[in-house]
């Protein structure tokens, strides 16, 4: 399933840049990350507990940042397995400078298997959409309490 | 398709309600009619350590009118709404709604409450609670208050409820004589969860004039959504076609549908404009006496 | 039937042909009826099995150990014990696919099982799931019919090195000639969907073994044919005698679904070698919506070479069959079981196939209630149509221009099929004056001058019952035929007693799946033996130790009407024959004075020189020194049928693909809202021609349910997946069947015209109208949306769809 979306920070876009690739930062925006060790640089092994309401589901998996190019754009790869099925995923995220706000676009590619996939397929292009949301607003967030 | 292993208390109060849920907070599920739960746990989508029994709690099962408002107990069975001749004549569009849910047996189990906690995005009562600017009672630890629906259902499967806290009640402004009003929905089969569904309420003035619409769409967006721009360009005038079919456009606008395999964005999105157009022509009929 | 037999035909039928209140009611509405899941046998445990979540992935590794410390759990099976354990399924393709009951190394679609846990009740076992841990490493998928065979695509089976699992061209009478000879020549393409049938029992395997003496024990709801008790005996490396089959006497719904069990019961029976535990799995609705069995989805191109006149010369066509991950027997049947009838009910006489069965990333097939029919006729019959809109012609008009005449049967059509009677115009013309259709079409007019969407649609097809498993074989070139050892049949067993009072007992072996088949046995030996249906009960399922029973026994390709009522009819008047020869022994006349009046065997013209059927029963158990010389005692007949028309094809293709020959005639009228897409039917005719008909309220249920099943083929039902092999309609939530509320009322007529070669004239009807729904509705709705220039081509037409195809046309505008 597509997913895209944009979002807008006040800040540099080399602010912008910075705050994304922080590990600290990814591990509290991310939905129901829980914990998120570097294996090597831009390799991390996550483990997160995502649900909606009563559907909850733990998935151990991997995250990686590649082809950076700073203060640009980069790819971001994403794969988590669980009980409910597994997620996999990819999206590019690109970093444009409008005036004080920095643009931040995203494109991506994602697919749900497993359970959730077969008895969920009609919420699950929403959800995701505001997964994707919620990680954009904690990432603001955090720029705020930094600035 | 059984459920995982879970331990399973009965709570007779809703004090008793509330202090399990503290105890167990996010571990717990509370099951009243169970028709939408059970499904979820024989699937092991959702695998609640606790579960807490309220279907003895009968102080929450009640329908009767308060000055100008019906009130709901949330233990309510949708049947016993669907057939209450108190909502049927005092606000008929929650009735019209709820008997589109599912099957009979299912509105027999289900509850009212249950209903909005769940708050699936196509389910046909948070849709008739945003059109009828119902309220919902709800009670935790730190005590009580009352929630509008825009503050109550905030995404798919998500409310404000806080983990100890439990929805008791809904209030119902009664809807005035000669008040038009429609629920309709476009399903695949009878029963189905709808692709769009669309609750409007006319509020009729002299001279058939409506004073207010309300226009409110489900299945377009996480949660219900209302049309307000489409509102407005009833209010005030007299409903002719021609302001149907803008008012439809309009309301069109307002959706954020997403796709999947039934129907897709575009078609929902059309489909928003149809169903508006002839929920509205139905509401102006009813206001008409018709 | 032996030729002597004959001469016992009824001039009065009593009990056949009657609405007879069925027998096996008053059990099942009681909640006695004995299912699957009715059957507790001592010290047995419950299996779950764990399933693939991807459509392609290699299986690195599989950790059992946290599941087997699970208190509860008594043991687990994987792929790697399979593999030691048993070897693939035989399927009759040139390279087949090792297709064993687990995934071994690879899966191959979602659902497929990748380990069975035993464990002491099934919410337990489900628990033991949850912390089995496979290490899969993902591999990319083909889902599309297309792609599959194009040399790029991801493949399957490293030991075919393609996607294509058969692949064949057929001749028959000369295509160029017709070619040449045309005026015109018509062009389609067609996609059928994958669906199934669901129905409302589940699959249930209760399987021991006994480590003793070898023998494994399993109770199933297998429907039958029983070629594939062979193939697990194959696949599991012993004689069939060491693996006894126990059908109960109830199995909720088959329709060719419960043929694609076989492999599960190979599962369960090695859960329960390994184990030593006897071990029960029923199936649960999920498992049955991801890793059951469907029909092909099928891909069809259609050349038809037609002349002005609206007479259809010859077809060319290449049809696509998808039989999934790994390919089963009875595939590929999907491309060879409807040869006899590929040309329907019209006198096509050139034809050249082009035939493939290929596979995707999707879940297994077996035959779909009518058995790649569905697929042949939308094809065909929306063929039919377009040549009538090509050539301006009326859609009836052109049917009856190229139906095979009445004068004509038995008719051998290009293909080999030998059609045994028939008369599609009575059958047409009956469906046509139900709906009024001049009327209908004046009233068109008015709709489409209103801008109204208005469409009348029609499929006229040739019902084939009783398959002769010779058809197997056409997945060999005759060459490759030549060599090895042909196949043919289509056989039934039957035993019938009668006690020493005269009261009667049948022993047949078709594992009913609801269609009511003790209820006629009952009035046919009624008829037969002149007892009252109620003397008559009968067991009707498979036990392969203790019942007499053929290869293809079973209930499938609707053969209880034609087969079974023979091989019954045979078996009572072989009892009828002896009771003859002891009353004539003991009433010192000759055989052929006597004759059966009112339950007594009289000398003709002699009334007092007679005796009492039930006493010439009572002698034969009682009095064995009062027979005949010679003559075994009691009474009790066995007929082993198979029909004389089931031969091997010949070497240029020709095969009677299968015995009796019905035929149907759909007509529906729809309306299709421009706005939302939806299609509301305003009239529905479906007329059949069965044959005799042996109980008009059972066909009546039949055809019902045959309508609701293409019904649901047509506008709702598809087993989906989306572009990344994840089956998306695994619940009911979304695999949507009709229900009663989506019935439309069906006006259903019947027009009788025995086949010759059935005992009682009796065709075959349970599958009907399947076949015919979805090509009918498919035309309707196209008549419908001809004036905005859309053409429909596919299934099931969503509102959705239908919105999208509007939307479409009118830009091309």
């Amino acid at each position: 399933m597509k997913i895209e979306g944009k979002y807008k920070f006040l800040a540099s876009q080399e602010q912008i840049w910075d705050l994304f690739m922080d590990q600290k930062n990814l591990e509290k925006a991310i939905p129901g990350c829980e914990k998120m060790e570097e294996r090597e640089p831009g390799k991390y092994d996550v483990l997160l507990k995502i649900g909606i309401a009563a559907i909850k589901g733990t998935y151990t998996g991997k995250v990686e940042v590649v082809d950076p190019e700073p203060p640009n754009r980069y790819r971001l790869l994403g794969e988590g397995s669980g009980n409910p099925g597994f997620v996999k995923g990819e999206a590019t995220i690109e970093f444009s400078q409008e005036g004080q706000h920095t643009i931040v676009s995203y494109q991506g590619d994602m697919q749900v298997g497993g359970l959730i996939a077969g008895i969920g397929q009609r919420m699950i292009g929403g959800i995701a959409k505001m997964m994707a949301g919620q990680f954009f607003k904690k990432m603001a967030k955090e720029l705020k309490s930094q600035q | 398709m059984k459920p995982s292993a879970f331990e399973y208390f009965t709570a007779s109060t809703v004090a008793e309600a509330i202090s399990l849920l503290e105890r167990y907070e996010d571990e717990a599920k509370i099951i009243a009619g169970g028709q939408s739960l059970v499904p979820m746990m024989n699937f092991r989508v959702a695998q609640p350590e606790v579960l807490i029994d309220i279907n003895g709690i009968k102080e929450l099962d009640y329908i009767r009118q308060e000055d100008d408002e019906i009130v709901i107990g949330a233990l309510t069975r949708e049947r016993d709404v669907e057939l209450s001749p108190l909502v049927q004549e005092k606000c008929p569009i929650l009735a019209e709604a709820i008997s589109l849910i599912g099957h009979a047996s299912i509105r027999t189990r289900g509850t009212i409450g249950g209903s909005l906690v769940h708050a699936d995005p196509a389910a046909e009562i948070p849709v008739a609670i945003y059109g009828l600017d119902a309220k919902m009672k709800v009670v935790g630890p730190s005590g009580e208050r009352t929630l509008e629906p825009e503050e109550f259902f905030l995404s798919y499967l998500t409310t404000s409820l806080e983990p100890s806290e439990i929805l008791v009640e809904v209030r119902i402004p009664v809807l005035p004589q000669k008040t038009g009003w429609s629920f309709v929905e476009l399903t695949r089969r009878r029963g189905d969860f709808y692709i769009v569904a669309v609750a409007s309420i006319l509020f009729m003035g002299k001279g058939g004039v409506c004073k207010e619409a309300r226009i409110c769409l489900g299945g377009v967006g996480p949660t219900s959504i209302r049309a307000e721009e489409a509102e407005e360009i009833l209010a005030g005038q007299v409903i002719t076609d021609a302001l149907i079919e803008k008012a439809g456009q309009k309301a069109a606008e307002a959706a954020d549908p997403e796709s999947d395999y039934h129907a897709s964005a575009e078609y929902r999105r059309d489909m928003t404009r149809v169903f508006v157009q002839r929920g509205l022509a139905e509401a102006r009929n009813r206001a008409k006496g018709g | 039937m032996p030729e002597h037999l004959k001469t016992f035909e009824h001039k009065k039928r009593n009990w056949v042909g009657k609405p007879l209140k069925r027998k096996e009611d008053l059990r099942l509405l009681t909640g006695r009826g004995t299912f699957m899941d009715d059957i507790r046998l001592p010290d047995m445990k419950h299996a779950a099995t764990l399933r693939s979540p991807y459509p392609h992935a290699w299986i690195k590794g599989i950790n059992v150990s946290e599941a087997l410390n699970f208190p509860g759990v008594r043991g687990i099976l994987t792929g790697e014990d399979v593999a030691k354990m048993s070897n693939p399924f035989p399927v009759g393709v040139p390279v087949p696919p090792k297709y064993y009951c687990c995934a071994i190394d690879k899966v191959r679609f979602v659902g497929e099982p990748v380990a069975v846990v035993v464990a002491d009740d099934r919410y337990v076992a489900e628990d033991a799931l949850d912390l089995i841990t496979v290490d899969y490493e993902p591999l990319p998928v083909v889902m599309d019919i297309e792609e599959a065979m194009s040399p790029e695509a991801p493949v399957l089976h490293d030991n075919i090195g393609s996607n294509i699992y058969s692949h064949r061209f057929f001749q028959y009478g000369d295509m160029d000639k017709a070619y040449k000879e045309a005026d015109l020549v018509v062009k389609g393409k067609f996609h059928f969907p994958k669906y199934g049938s669901t129905p409302i029992e589940t699959y249930g395997v209760i399987a021991s073994y006994n480590p003793f003496s070898e023998e494994f024990v399993i109770y199933n709801n297998y429907q039958g044919p029983f070629v594939n008790h062979s193939l697990v005996a194959i696949a599991l490396g012993i004689p069939e005698n060491k693996m006894r089959w126990i059908v109960p006497t109830d199995i909720g719904g088959g329709f060719g679904t419960k043929t694609g069990l076989y492999p599960s019961i190979a599962l369960i029976a090695l859960a329960a070698k390994k184990t030593g535990m006897t071990v029960k799995w029923i199936e649960d609705r999920r498992e049955h919506l991801l890793a059951s069995a469907t029909g092909t989805d099928r891909v069809t191109y259609m050349e038809a070479a037609v002349k002005k006149d609206g007479t259809i010369l010859g077809l060319k066509d290449k049809a696509i069959d998808n039989t999934g991950g790994y390919i089963r027997a009875p595939e590929p049947g999907c491309a060879y079981r409807s040869t006899g009838n590929h040309t329907g009910g019209y006198q096509i006489r050139n034809l050249d196939r082009e035939v493939l069965v290929v596979g995707t990333n999707k879940c297994l097939t077996a035959p779909n209630r009518g058995y790649t029919c569905q697929e042949l006729y939308f094809s065909l019959e929306r063929m039919i149509d377009l040549v009538a809109s090509e050539l301006g012609m009326d859609t009836a008009e052109i049917r009856f221009k190229n139906f095979i005449q009445p004068d004509q049967f038995p008719y051998t059509t290009a293909t080999g099929g030998i059609y045994d009677a028939g008369d599609y115009q009575k059958v047409f013309q009956m469906a046509l004056d139900k709906i009024d259709y001049k009327k209908m079409r004046e009233e068109q007019r008015k709709a489409r001058e209103q801008g109204r969407l208005m469409g009348i649609g029609f499929s006229t097809v040739v019902d084939p019952s009783v398959t002769n498993i010779a058809y197997v074989t056409l997945a060999l070139t005759p060459e490759e035929r030549a060599k090895g050892h042909p196949k043919s049949g289509s056989g039934e067993a039957v035993i019938i007693k009668m006690d020493p009072l005269g009261k009667v007992h049948v022993i047949a072996c078709t594992n009913p799946q609801g269609q009511g088949h003790d209820t006629v046995i009952s009035q046919i030996v009624a008829d037969e033996l002149g007892v009252h249906p109620d003397d008559v009960t009968v067991s009707n399922v498979v036990d392969t130790h203790d019942r007499v029973y053929s290869i293809t026994t079973g209930s499938y390709s609707s053969r209880f009407s034609s087969v079974v009522t023979t091989a019954v009819v045979t078996a009572a008047r072989r009892l009828t024959e002896k009771m003859l020869k002891i009353a004539a022994h003991l009433l010192e006349a000759n055989v052929k004075e006597l004759e059966i009046q009112e339950g007594k065997i009289c000398v003709k013209g002699s009334p007092d020189k007679s005796m009492q059927m039930r006493h010439v029963a009572g002698t034969a158990h009682w009095n064995q020194a009062a027979l005949p010389e010679g003559m075994d005692a009691g009474l009790y007949e066995t007929c082993l049928y198979t029909m004389p028309t089931s031969q091997p094809p010949d070497e240029l293709d020709r095969v009677n693909s299968s015995n009796t020959y019905g035929f149907m005639a759909e007509a529906i009228v729809v309306e299709v809202d421009p706005e939302t897409g939806e299609v509301k039917i305003l009239k529905w005719a479906s007329v059949h021609d069965a044959g005799t008909i042996l109980n008009p309220a059972l066909l009546e249920g039949q055809v019902m349910g045959s309508c609701a099943h293409g019904l649901g083929g047509s506008l709702y039902e598809e087993w989906a997946y989306d572009e990344n092999g994840q089956c998306i309609t695994a619940s009911f939530q979304d695999y949507l069947v009709p229900t009663a509320m989506e019935v439309p009322k069906i006006d259903i007529g019947h027009v009788e015209i025995p086949s010759p070669i059935t005992a009682l004239g009796s065709k075959g009807a349970g599958e009907s109208s399947c076949m015919s729904v979805p090509a009918c509705i498919g035309n309707a709705i196209a008549d419908a949306l001809a004036p905005l220039g859309v053409t429909i081509s596919e299934l099931p037409l969503s509102p959705n769809k239908i919105w999208h195809l509007i939307q479409k046309a009118k830009k091309k505008r």
